[in-house]
Parts: C-alpha cells; sequence; structure tokens
C-alpha cells in the first residue's frame, strides 16, 4: 500500500466505529442492575467492564498502529505502544485520583452520614453510590466546621492578604507565559509575594487563639465548640508546631552541617557518625521515655514539649543534607569575605547563610510536612482538645462513627490538606528531587 | 565538662526556684541550665581555641542528646523496670489509710490492705510513703493587736498553723480559734479574742503536715519506717508511692512467655508486610516509570505531576479518609466491587485480618507508589543516553537493552532506596494505627498484639493503652527488640551505599 492512502485512512475509521459498537453492544445488552446487600450489582459486571477496557485499549493501540502505517510505516509499533501507553496512564490516573476527587465530592455533599440510603433516581453511578448524588451538592459541611469560629477582623483581613499574595504569584506566573514577562523580574516578584505569604500566614496562625472556639451560654458559662468546629484550631495547632519546628531544624541545623562540611577538628568523623547512628532511631521509638521525660519536664500537653520532642528526630537528617549542599559550594566564597577581615562566623553569617537559602527552605519545607504528618507523638503527648492537631483530631471523627460526622470529615480533611498540597506543587522539583537524592545518598 | 556544669546548674536551680517559688515548672531548669551553659561557656572560648568547631555543633549536640539520646538511654533503663500507669512514681491518694498506733518507727495501720501493694514488687517493702501528721507545740506569745496575734519565734519552718489555744482570764475559760493566715511569727486569727488573753505559754495545734518516709519492712498491720517521725507530730495516716524500679528480666521473660501469641504471629507479619510492600511498591513504581521515561511520551510531565498527588497530600489525613472508603456496608471500594458484581458478597475490609491485611498493602500501594515513581525515575534519568547507544550498536533490541542496561543500573541506585523504605514500612505505626488500628482481633492474638498489629504498635497498646494495663517497662522492652531490628537493617543499608565512606578518608 501506498503510504498515506485513502485505504488506510477507511481502515481507521472501520476499526473506530468497530469497537465503538463493541462498547456500545456490552454496555446495550448488559442486565438490568439489582439490589444485593444494600448494594447496586450488575451480575457478571466485571467481565463487561473487562471486555470494555480491551475493547478500548485494543481500539486505540490499532488505531494508532494502523495511523503510523499511515505517516510512518517503520514507527507503527512504536505508536501502538505510545497510544496504549497512554491509555494505561489514564487508567492509573484515574485509580489514583479516584479516591482524591470522591472525598472532594463528598466534602462538597450535604449528606452527613456514611449510612445514607442509595439513591434511587439518577445516574447508573450515582444510583450505585460509587459518586455522591449531585442533586445535593451544598457548602453545608465547610460551614459546619467553620461556623462556630468567632473570627476577629484582622484575622479576616490577614486571610484576604494572603488569598490576594496568592493570587499574585499565579498572576505572576501567567504574565511569565502568555504576557511576555522577564522570568527575572518574575522570580524578584515571586520572591517578594513568597515573603508576603508566609509573614501573613505566620502572623495569622499565631494571632488564632482557643478563647475563639468558645460560646457563651445564656447564663454565662463558656461552652466549647462542637468536634467539627475545632477543626480550623486543629489546623492552626498543627501549622504552628510544625513552623516552630521547621525553624528549630534550621537553626540547628545549618551551624552544624557549616561545621562538619568546612571545620577541620578532632573527632569530626566520630561526631558524623555519631548524628547518622542516632538519627536511626526516630523519636517515635522512644515514645515511653520522651513521655516519661516530658512527664517529668511538666511539658505533658504542651506545644513546646512536642516541639522539643520533635527537634530531636529534625537534626540529624537536616545536618547531613546542609552539610552535603556546603560541601558543594567552593570555599572561596567565605575565604575572601575573611580574607577582608570578617571572624569565620561572622562569614558563615553574612556570607554562606544568604548564598543558600534555598536550601534552608528546603530544609524548613521538609521538617514541617514531614512534622505536619506526624501522629504518634501527638497523640500521646497532646491530651487536651484545644492543643489537638488535625491528625489527632480527625481521629476523633473516625472513632467517634463515620454514621455521623462522614460529610464533616471530608471537608475537615480537605482544609487540613490544602496547606501542604499548596505547598508540595510550589516546591515540587525541589522537595521530591532531594528526598530522592538523599535516599539515594543513605 | 560544660555540659555537666550545666545539668548540674539546672538540678540546682529548679531545687532552689522551687523552695522560693513552690509552683516553678521542672522545665524552668532546662531554661537555667542552658543560661549557665553560654555562661560557662564564653569563658572557656577564651582560654582554649581548639574548642571553637564544637561551638558550631553545640545547639544541635545540646538537642541530639536531651530529646534523642537519653531518650535512648531511657528506654534501654525502662525496658528493665516496671514503670506503669499502677507505678507511674506519683502519690497515690486513694492508699490512704489510718495510722492507729506509733512505737518508735514501728506504725500501725488500721487496714493494711487498703495501702494496696500487692501490685508493687516486694509488697510494701522499701516503698516510699507519705505520713500525715499533725501535732501540738508550745509556743510563747507575745503581743495581741485585734486578730493578730504575734509570736516570740515563728513556728517550725514549713508548717502550717492550724489554731491557736488562749487563755481568757477575764472570763476563766480556753479559746480555740482558728488561724487563717500566718506570716512568720505574725498570726492572723479568724476573729479578735472577746477579752484579752494571757499571753506567754500557748498552744498551737500544726495541721496536717505530709512527712517523706520510706517503708523498710511491713509486719502485717505494722509498717517499719527508716526514721521515726519528728518530734511534736502525731501521725494520723499515710499513703503510699507508686514506686517502680528494676526488676530485671522480667518484662523479657514476660515477652517470652506470650511469644506464640504475640511475639512471632506480630514479628511475622511486621516482617512480611514490610517486605511484601516494598515488593509491590518497587515493582509499581519501577513499571510506571520505564514507561514515563520514554522520550517520545507526550504529556509525560502531566502524568508525573497528577502521579504524585497522593505524596502531596497529609497521610495523616488521608489514611483516616480510607478508613470510611473500606467501610463493610457503606465505603465506596465495595460499592464499586459489588458494582462490578466481584464476589457474591461485600467484604468486611477492616473486620476479617486476611482482608485487613490485603487492604494495608494497596493503602500503602497508594500512598508510596509517588515517592517510589521519582525514586526510580530520578535513577533512570541518571543512566546516561550513550549507554543505551553503546548497547544498540552492538545489535541489542528494546527488550535486552532493558534487561541488560536499565535493570542492572536501576538496581544498584535502587537498592538504598529499597532498604530505608523496607526501615521506615518496619515501623509504619501511622498505617497500621490509623487504617485499622492493629485489628482486627484474632482468636490467637493476645488484646494488644491483634490481627495487623506490629511490633510499634504493639509496644504502643502495651504502653498506652487501658487493655495493655499501661505497662511501659513492657512498651520498653518491645522498643529494645525494635532498636535491634532496625539497628541491623541500618547496618546493612551503610554497607550496602558506603554513604559514610569517603567521609572517613578526609
Amino acid at each position: 500500500m501506498r503510504r498515506g492512502s485513502s485505504l488506510h485512512y477507511l481502515s481507521i475509521v472501520a476499526v473506530a466505529v468497530l469497537v465503538v459498537l463493541g462498547i456500545y453492544w456490552i454496555v446495550a445488552t448488559a442486565p438490568e442492575p439489582v439490589l444485593r446487600d444494600r448494594m447496586l450489582v450488575i451480575p457478571g459486571g466485571w467481565k463487561r467492564f473487562l471486555g470494555v477496557f480491551a475493547l478500548a485499549c485494543g481500539g486505540v493501540a490499532a488505531i494508532a498502529y494502523l495511523y503510523g502505517l499511515a505517516t510512518r510505516p517503520l514507527r507503527a509499533g512504536r505508536y501502538a505502544l505510545t497510544m496504549g501507553t497512554h491509555v494505561f496512564m489514564w487508567v492509573v490516573i484515574l485509580l489514583v485520583f479516584y479516591p482524591v476527587v470522591y472525598l472532594l465530592a463528598v466534602s462538597f455533599n450535604e449528606n452527613n452520614t456514611l449510612a445514607t440510603a442509595l439513591p434511587r433516581v439518577g445516574n447508573l453511578l450515582v444510583r450505585a453510590g460509587v459518586i455522591p448524588d449531585p442533586a445535593d451538592v451544598s457548602t453545608v459541611q465547610y460551614l459546619k466546621v467553620t461556623q462556630e469560629f468567632h473570627v476577629l477582623w484582622y484575622q479576616v483581613a490577614l486571610f484576604a492578604l494572603l488569598v490576594l499574595a496568592v493570587l499574585g504569584i499565579v498572576y505572576v506566573g501567567l504574565r511569565v507565559r502568555y504576557g511576555g514577562m522577564v522570568p527575572g523580574r518574575a522570580d524578584a516578584w515571586r520572591g517578594r509575594l513568597g515573603w508576603l505569604i508566609a509573614g501573613t500566614a505566620a502572623v495569622l496562625v499565631v494571632s488564632v487563639t482557643p478563647d475563639q472556639f468558645y460560646g457563651l451560654t445564656a447564663d454565662g458559662r463558656r461552652l466549647p465548640a462542637s468536634i467539627g468546629g475545632m477543626v480550623p484550631l486543629y489546623i492552626r495547632n498543627t501549622l504552628l508546631v510544625s513552623g516552630t519546628t521547621g525553624l528549630l531544624a534550621v537553626a540547628l541545623a545549618t551551624p552544624a552541617g557549616y561545621a562538619f562540611s568546612r571545620l577541620k577538628f578532632q573527632g569530626r568523623y566520630s561526631t558524623l557518625l555519631t548524628f547518622v547512628f542516632v538519627q536511626m532511631f526516630p523519636t517515635f521509638m522512644t515514645l515511653v521515655a520522651v513521655f516519661y521525660l516530658m512527664s517529668r519536664l511538666d511539658l505533658l500537653n504542651t506545644f513546646t514539649g512536642l516541639i522539643l520532642a520533635y527537634s530531636g528526630g529534625a537534626i540529624a537528617f537536616s545536618t547531613w543534607i546542609f552539610k552535603g549542599y556546603i560541601d558543594s559550594l567552593s570555599p572561596a566564597l567565605e575565604e575572601s569575605a575573611m580574607v577582608d577581615g570578617a571572624t569565620r562566623f561572622g562569614a558563615f553569617l553574612r556570607v554562606v547563610l544568604p548564598v543558600s537559602i534555598p536550601m534552608l527552605l528546603f530544609i524548613f519545607l521538609n521538617q514541617f510536612i514531614g512534622t505536619y504528618s506526624e501522629f504518634i507523638l501527638a497523640n500521646t503527648l497532646l491530651v487536651g482538645q484545644e492543643r489537638w492537631t488535625v491528625g489527632v483530631g480527625l481521629r476523633n471523627f473516625t472513632t467517634n462513627q463515620f454514621a455521623t460526622q462522614w460529610g464533616a470529615m471530608a471537608a475537615a480533611s480537605v482544609l487540613g490538606s490544602i496547606p501542604i498540597l499548596v505547598i508540595f506543587y510550589s516546591f515540587q522539583n525541589s522537595l521530591t528531587g532531594q528526598h530522592t537524592a538523599g535516599g539515594v545518598k543513605g | 565538662m560544660a555540659l555537666v556544669a550545666a545539668v548540674a546548674f539546672g538540678v540546682l536551680a529548679v531545687a532552689g526556684a522551687r523552695q522560693l517559688f513552690p509552683g516553678t515548672p521542672a522545665y524552668a531548669g532546662l531554661l537555667a541550665g542552658l543560661v549557665a551553659l553560654v555562661l560557662v561557656l564564653r569563658w572557656f572560648s577564651r582560654r582554649f581555641a581548639w574548642l571553637m568547631p564544637w561551638y558550631y555543633l553545640l545547639p544541635s549536640i545540646v538537642f541530639l542528646l536531651t530529646f534523642t539520646f537519653f531518650p535512648v538511654l531511657l528506654t534501654v533503663g525502662l525496658a528493665f523496670s516496671d514503670y506503669a500507669g499502677i507505678r507511674n512514681g506519683e502519690l497515690n491518694p486513694t492508699t490512704e489509710v489510718q495510722v492507729v498506733a506509733v512505737d518508735g518507727t514501728s506504725l500501725t495501720v488500721a487496714d493494711p490492705l487498703r495501702l494496696d501493694c500487692e501490685d508493687l514488687r516486694d509488697g510494701c517493702n522499701g516503698v516510699r510513703a507519705v505520713v500525715y501528721a499533725s501535732g501540738e507545740v508550745e509556743a510563747e506569745a507575745v503581743a495581741v493587736d485585734g486578730a493578730t496575734l504575734t509570736l516570740a519565734e515563728p513556728p517550725p519552718a514549713g508548717r502550717q498553723v492550724a489554731t491557736v489555744m488562749l487563755y481568757l482570764p477575764d472570763i476563766g475559760f480556753d479559746l480555740e480559734v482558728r488561724v487563717v493566715a500566718q506570716d512568720g511569727a505574725e498570726l492572723t486569727l479568724q476573729r479578735a479574742p472577746p477579752s484579752a488573753p494571757e499571753l506567754g505559754t500557748i498552744k498551737l495545734t500544726l495541721d496536717r503536715q505530709p512527712v517523706q518516709v520510706r517503708i523498710v519492712e511491713e509486719r502485717g498491720d505494722v509498717m517499719v519506717l527508716s526514721a521515726p517521725l519528728p518530734e511534736g507530730l502525731e501521725a494520723e495516716s499515710m499513703a503510699r508511692y507508686n514506686d517502680f524500679g528494676f526488676v530485671g528480666l522480667r518484662n523479657f521473660r514476660t515477652i517470652a512467655a506470650q511469644a506464640s501469641n504475640a511475639l512471632f504471629p506480630v514479628f511475622g507479619w511486621n516482617v512480611a508486610f514490610a517486605f511484601l510492600t516494598v515488593i509491590i511498591n518497587v515493582a509499581a513504581g519501577v513499571f510506571l516509570a520505564v514507561l514515563l521515561n520514554n522520550k517520545s511520551l507526550r504529556f509525560r510531565n502531566l502524568y508525573r505531576t497528577l502521579l504524585i498527588v497522593p505524596w502531596a497530600l497529609p497521610s495523616v489525613i488521608t489514611i483516616q479518609v480510607w478508613r470510611g472508603f473500606l467501610n463493610q456496608n457503606f465505603g465506596v471500594i465495595n460499592r464499586l466491587l459489588a458494582l462490578l458484581d466481584v464476589g457474591s458478597e461485600p467484604i468486611n475490609w477492616l473486620g476479617n485480618h486476611l482482608a485487613a491485611k490485603g487492604a494495608l498493602l494497596v493503602v500503602n500501594l497508594w500512598l508510596g507508589l509517588p515517592f517510589m515513581l521519582t525514586a526510580t525515575l530520578g535513577a533512570l534519568a541518571a543512566i546516561p543516553d550513550e549507554v543505551y547507544e553503546a548497547a544498540r550498536v552492538d545489535g541489542a533490541n528494546a527488550w535486552q537493552s532493558f534487561w541488560g542496561v536499565t535493570g542492572p543500573m536501576l538496581r544498584s541506585a535502587l537498592v538504598p532506596v529499597t532498604l530505608s523504605s523496607f526501615a521506615f514500612n518496619f515501623n509504619n505505626f501511622n498505617l497500621i494505627f490509623l487504617l485499622n488500628d492493629g485489628g482486627p482481633p484474632v482468636p490467637w492474638g493476645t488484646a494488644t498484639a491483634r490481627g495487623t498489629d506490629i511490633l510499634i504498635s504493639w509496644a504502643y497498646n502495651e504502653a498506652f493503652r487501658s487493655q495493655g494495663g499501661y505497662a511501659y517497662g513492657l512498651g520498653s522492652a518491645i522498643s529494645l527488640i525494635i532498636f535491634v531490628i532496625t539497628l541491623a537493617v541500618s547496618l546493612m543499608n551503610f554497607r550496602v551505599t558506603g554513604a559514610l565512606k569517603d567521609e572517613g578518608n578526609r
């Protein structure tokens, strides 16, 4: 056949029609779904699903192959493989995303119980309960977890500033892509807005107090908010603890990492070895001892105690990473400053630290994200509900039956995930890259 | 040396401050120690210049010693003790029992069972206790002004005067008046005496005073103390401390005694879980990464960014959400399976131990895939194109170049990732605890070691759960076992990666 002949295109159309017809036939002849154990069942559904899946994959691959034959016959096999890969990737993405999307849908649904009866009308998937009923979409769950929180006017203002700054960064990104903004200027703006976001978020987190989560009854008694109503406080607590731990990690690890990398002294290697050795014992393994220590120091149920407990685990890894970073810098940098009369510590503060801001940011964020997801120490050391972190607070939902709080829990989960999601995708390359590099290094 | 000085100073400062302000919290000692440390160090740095590098390390060393190294040592110590909820070192007020007779160092108590010493190591022998005593002393009164009575010298240090007995010569009887406040030698009475009392020698009743003692011997209802009570005090009642102490290998004997119910099944599942989850995650990660590494694949960066989302969400939240998805009757997983007619009845994901184990592996795949994918992609990107080029020149097809080039080069890059992932999952408390809390209970297990418990969650249950009786010592003993295993895995990791090899030669 001649390359690109009409016969090729005809066969592509024929295959496409066949595939569509086949899928239609499989779907159309499916038996009526029946209810069994309160669940909707399509008898023999998995066979039909596999059939549709195989037809779709095979069809796409065949069409790609035929298209390849028509355009570049030598690469036709590769075309089919690539298109098959695309289909496979989308299936994997669907599987990975399904829980996330479902969670989001539940949080925007007015049903608050997991045990709500299946809807009788609507799409097959809606009736089967595998996607929440679009007829029940509402923001009531978010209102439920935020309305018992007495917000102060300046907190609203700070929050608005925060949102504006985030939008500003998005705007800068769009300008670079479509408005022809110079990348250098864009980076400068991003830096300024980034500091603004960090500062505003810090002030906002510190300004929220537990008192804002109490109401007054008619006779003047203090009434705490419900489990769900405390969620913003849990998020604030988690941000506070994670942020402080991150700062502590940076403050402690940078001088140590610098000394390990640059200074020559007796006992350097053995100390380094001790750091790495100690790092093998995550703090939660010594949970009983930490609990004992904190109870003796009167630091149970305080953020200070929790942050101190985290700090031990934070140091070794951060020091190791920072040491590796300084190793990669040229010593000429500080040496020239020291020739100009600076002390070594002065050179470290004024020359080395400003150069390593991206690294400091990585150490901070890495510690921040790690601490945000920590559960066992927080659960053991924090007893009072006012001090709970997100993980401990959510645990209260799951142990108190989903039957009553499923929607509110979904809303709380979404709200609690947003800070980490935003940070992670903002610094995706540095966070994932360094992490695996650290892993490869040991 | 400076550290020793700082620690000593911190302890002393707290002890001193407690004398002056009884409410001083113990962590004030940390602050005092820190201040002392800075001062001592400034002095040292003037004297010994070679100490300078250590100043950079000092903050982190102090934190590491206090909050990582010290707890490790403490864990080792506690593993050989019977520290527990009922032996937590605190005073136990519910054991308070009346003292009916005192003879030198021997106290006869009304009901020795109230002291409840069976829970302790050796009955009441060697246990710290508090004797509450009151007493009457005679003192010299020098002046009365309204309701204020001034004594010649203040009452014995630390003693609260409860009442004073005043003789009123005008009326001719003894009046007992309560003391509402006490400031040195000046006592404020509840009310002014109705007429002038006789000064000179008066009787003071001292309030209930706690006296710290140690019981050295228990003889029926007689408790022999290490020292007699102070003069002029009459014992009213006593209560014991929840003392704990060294018990040798008893915790390890307990573990060995229930090895077939707890240690072996838990350890077996722990190793199996870590192995299976690493194998599954690595297999899936490598497969996807090899597909995504195809340079002619469009949107590969988009796919990578999308697939990473479980990593970008806090696992402490997502695991708990998965718990809802896995609900037997209403969870979305079972609804999906039912819709496709898989299995004849809904799977009890969290109630059947095999299904729960499967659910843990699946959820951990969802959680861990992004990391494995990213790590593998990084390793693949590090393989230079020239190697493939050379393979092609030598006549290798795609399949051969994958097994001959990609495979071996990936393996050396992925071994450290695999080992650290194994070490992480070996102690993956968050997943086990938050998804199914180590459950469901199984007939061959115990209340603390259930169907999917791993070593660390078993230790947690023993130490911090009522079904384990808050057995902190036993929990520490289990932690010690985990230490040994983790140490072995980590040492292997270092040996394989040679992470520290070049450091030693510098």
